[in-house]
């Protein structure tokens, strides 16, 4: 073996992702620059990656190591595994070379007996004891398929087991297979001490981005659960509220997770997604990635961190996939305009698409609605079939009750309108009759008839400036117009061929994207 | 029985023509459609609708032929077919959907692959669909409907699939569906939608 199978991720790991596992990578990242992280170990991905082949073997022989890893948790937190006073609990969480978000398990709040739940609730409440072990209890019956042992040390066995398995799950498969990401490896497991934002009222937990992931604006943004932890911000089943609320409850916790949000953007030259926990007003980073983005936010922010210094030209054109110049030509809903506009209702995209008009709750209304020529967008609690006379003189559907696969759901889909499944109870009520716009690609109806607009290589500033950049560093320069060769597509294979023939200038209907492809062959 | 079924193919296609309601009840019921449109229970016009006294009417029939059935059997016969029902709204939307967007239906493989996932349902909803014409004969006319639309999907005629205003597979089972929450007397908010 080239490593040792048990690293402490303490600042000093000084190993790549492959070996730590992105999140590990990033857990050590953020301790070697002095950011509150609580302490973890890593399980290298090599040792995921012999699981796969001998599971026993492998586990037995690293279980000593594992051990010992938990000791210096323990002796970094003061607490003890297992036992009270002061318990300690640990995550278990999967991490993979490529971050492949919720792909494989993440297990909670492992260390838990009847003893360990006393000594909890004598430390913060009883509440807060019953309340860390149905989080641990329930999803580890789920992800490992059996009740949790009674013994802290099977529990935590038996889920570091059940993550290097989710590395074979049928979903992380798929994922690779479409990511085109290399399935032989497996995966690394970071176990890492608990912090908890279900303690008390001065606690919490939340995500925050050095910069606005949509729009792409320079402006912090972000959510925040007071009360919660890490796993209900990220299901999505609990109502967060905006970054901005906890400025104003705990402005001190603010201003160092900000200013902690955006020495990890200088660190790693780039945006960054960072998850949080607030306990009893003290500040803990769990995980920090490189932010997912719109396409709009991809060209914004590239040509911000030109600005900044962080990137440089060469990097900055990187940054930006021809498929996000691609989208960005066609007509979509700008994230500035749906994000200014009010959220009256959220739920499953179901039908791909943004559409606007009047909601109406009734099919005859629709129809009749439809006859004089409005645009029509249908709310009902569920789809009935004789529904779909009101369907197809919609633009837009939306639904109170049902999941992706419902029969309105596959309507919806087979007639190619927008739409948005599961509201919730009472949607159709209080829709009725506004102007709204159902926006099928996020799950959202927001208010108002939402204009759809495209960007343009020729009018928007952003692109043109992109194409001033690559005018320098791209081997083929590109033109929208001028005395050049003329490339009739922007393809790989067409660009080769103008660079084959010796060009060093053409004229493009899409110079940018011409560029792009110019750097991409020539890279 | 004929009143019930051509009053309840009306309520289940909303507005539907002449010759539509006669494809799906499997043959001509003009003079009943006649009878109904002179007695108000239809409203006639480029489309059939329900009047407010048809949908009464219906109702009525349908409270009757419900309090002649063992509701039992066909609560059992419901839950057959709720065990299939997801599998059958998965293969749509993977049929509809791949990877997250829409299916450009150019990788056969994967076509092919959803496909014969329908012939697995349509053998398991097959003998749902004949208990529960034991108790209510009018729904076996949904297992001739079903094998149909079957028959011109292995033709390769997909639309049979999905497309609304059919009588595709999808649009059929969803009737079925309905017919079933109805027969057991309860509400598809308390259901599956």
């Amino acid at each position: 073996m080239s490593t040792r199978p048990v690293i402490p991720l303490d600042g000093e790991a000084s190993s790549p992702p492959d070996v730590l596992g992105h999140k590990g990578h990033g857990i050590d990242m953020m301790r070697r620059n002095g950011l509150p992280v609580p302490p973890a170990f890593c399980i290298t991905a090599e040792v995921g990656a012999r699981y796969r082949a001998e599971p026993e073997a492998t586990i037995d022989a690293i279980w000593d190591d594992v051990l010992a890893g938990l000791r210096t948790l323990e002796a970094a937190t003061s607490r003890t595994f297992g036992r009270g006073p002061h318990p300690l609990l640990v995550s278990v969480r999967s991490g993979a070379a490529v971050s492949m978000p919720g792909m494989m398990d993440t297990l909670l709040d492992l260390g838990f007996s009847d003893d360990v739940e006393k000594a909890l609730a004598a430390e913060g409440s009883a509440e807060f004891a019953r309340d860390s072990r149905r989080r641990f209890t329930e999803p580890y019956q789920r992800i490992v398929t059996r009740p949790a042992p009674a013994d802290p040390y099977q529990q935590l066995r038996a889920a570091i087991e059940s993550v290097f398995t989710s590395w074979d799950s049928p979903r992380a498969v798929a994922y690779r297979a479409h990511q085109g990401l290399d399935d032989s490896d497996g995966t690394a497991v970071v176990v890492q001490a608990m912090v908890f934002g279900n303690i008390n009222t001065n606690s919490g937990a939340g995500v925050v981005f050095s910069r606005n992931p949509m729009t792409g604006a320079n402006e912090e943004f972000g959510e925040w659960l007071p009360g919660g932890q890490g796993d209900d911000v990220v299901s999505g089943t609990v109502d967060v509220e905006p970054i901005a609320v906890l400025r104003s409850q705990q402005p001190g916790v603010y201003d160092q997770l900000v200013s902690a949000a955006r020495s990890l953007e200088r660190l790693s030259s780039d945006v960054q997604e960072v998850e949080f926990t607030i306990q009893d007003g003290t500040l803990w980073l769990l995980q920090t990635r490189a932010a997912k983005r719109s396409a709009q936010a991809a060209v914004r922010l590239a040509l911000q961190l030109l600005d900044d210094g962080l990137i440089d030209e060469a990097e900055t054109l990187r940054r930006i996939a021809p498929m996000h110049v691609e989208a960005l030509l066609q007509p979509s809903l700008q994230p500035e305009i749906r994000m200014a506009a009010q959220l009256l209702a959220t739920g499953l995209p179901a039908g791909p698409g943004v559409a606007s008009g009047r909601a109406y709750t009734e099919v005859d209304e629709a129809i009749d609605a439809a006859d004089r020529g409005e645009d029509v967008i249908l709310v009902r609690n569920h789809t009935s079939p004789d529904d779909i006379h009101g369907m197809l003189v919609a633009r837009g559907i939306v639904t109170e009750t049902g999941g992706a696969t419902s029969h309105a759901a596959v309507v919806s889909r087979e007639l190619g309108r927008a739409a948005v499944v599961g509201c919730g109870g009472g949607v159709a009520e209080s829709l009725a009759g506004k102007v709204v716009t159902v926006d099928g690609n996020h799950g959202e109806v927001r208010e108002g008839s939402l204009q759809l607009s495209a960007w343009s290589e020729d009018n928007t500033p952003e692109l043109r400036e992109l194409a001033d950049i690559a005018r320098r560093v791209s081997p083929l320069r590109a033109h929208a117009r001028g005395d050049y060769p003329r490339l009739d597509r922007h393809t790989e294979a067409e660009v080769r061929n103008a660079m084959a023939s010796g060009h060093s200038d053409v004229v493009s209907a899409s110079p940018l994207l011409a560029m792009l492809a110019a750097i991409r062959v020539s890279s | 029985l004929t009143e019930l079924s051509v009053l309840q193919a009306v309520r289940l296609k909303g507005r539907v023509s002449r010759d539509d309601l006669s494809a799906t009840l499997g043959e001509d019921r003009f003079e009943v459609i006649d009878r109904l449109v002179a007695s108000g229970l239809l409203l006639d016009g480029p489309t059939l609708r329900l009047s407010p006294e048809g949908r009464g009417r219906l109702e009525g029939l349908l409270a009757d032929e419900r309090s002649r059935v063992d509701t039992a059997a066909v609560l059992a016969a419901y839950d057959e077919f709720r065990s299939v029902n997801p599998e059958f709204k998965a293969l749509v939307t993977d049929w509809q959907l791949k990877d997250g967007q829409p299916n450009t239906h150019q990788d056969a493989l994967y076509d092919a692959a959803v496909l014969a996932r329908l012939d697995d349902v349509h053998q398991r909803v097959t003998p749902a669909i004949a208990a529960v014409a034991f108790q209510l004969p009018r729904l076996s006319r949904y297992s001739v409907k079903l094998q149909t639309a079957l028959d011109n999907i292995h033709a390769g005629q997909t639309m049979w699939l999905a497309r609304p205003l059919i009588d595709s597979y999808h649009t059929v089972w969803f009737e079925l569906h309905e017919e079933l929450i109805l027969a057991t007397g309860r509400t598809r908010e308390n259901d599956d939608a």
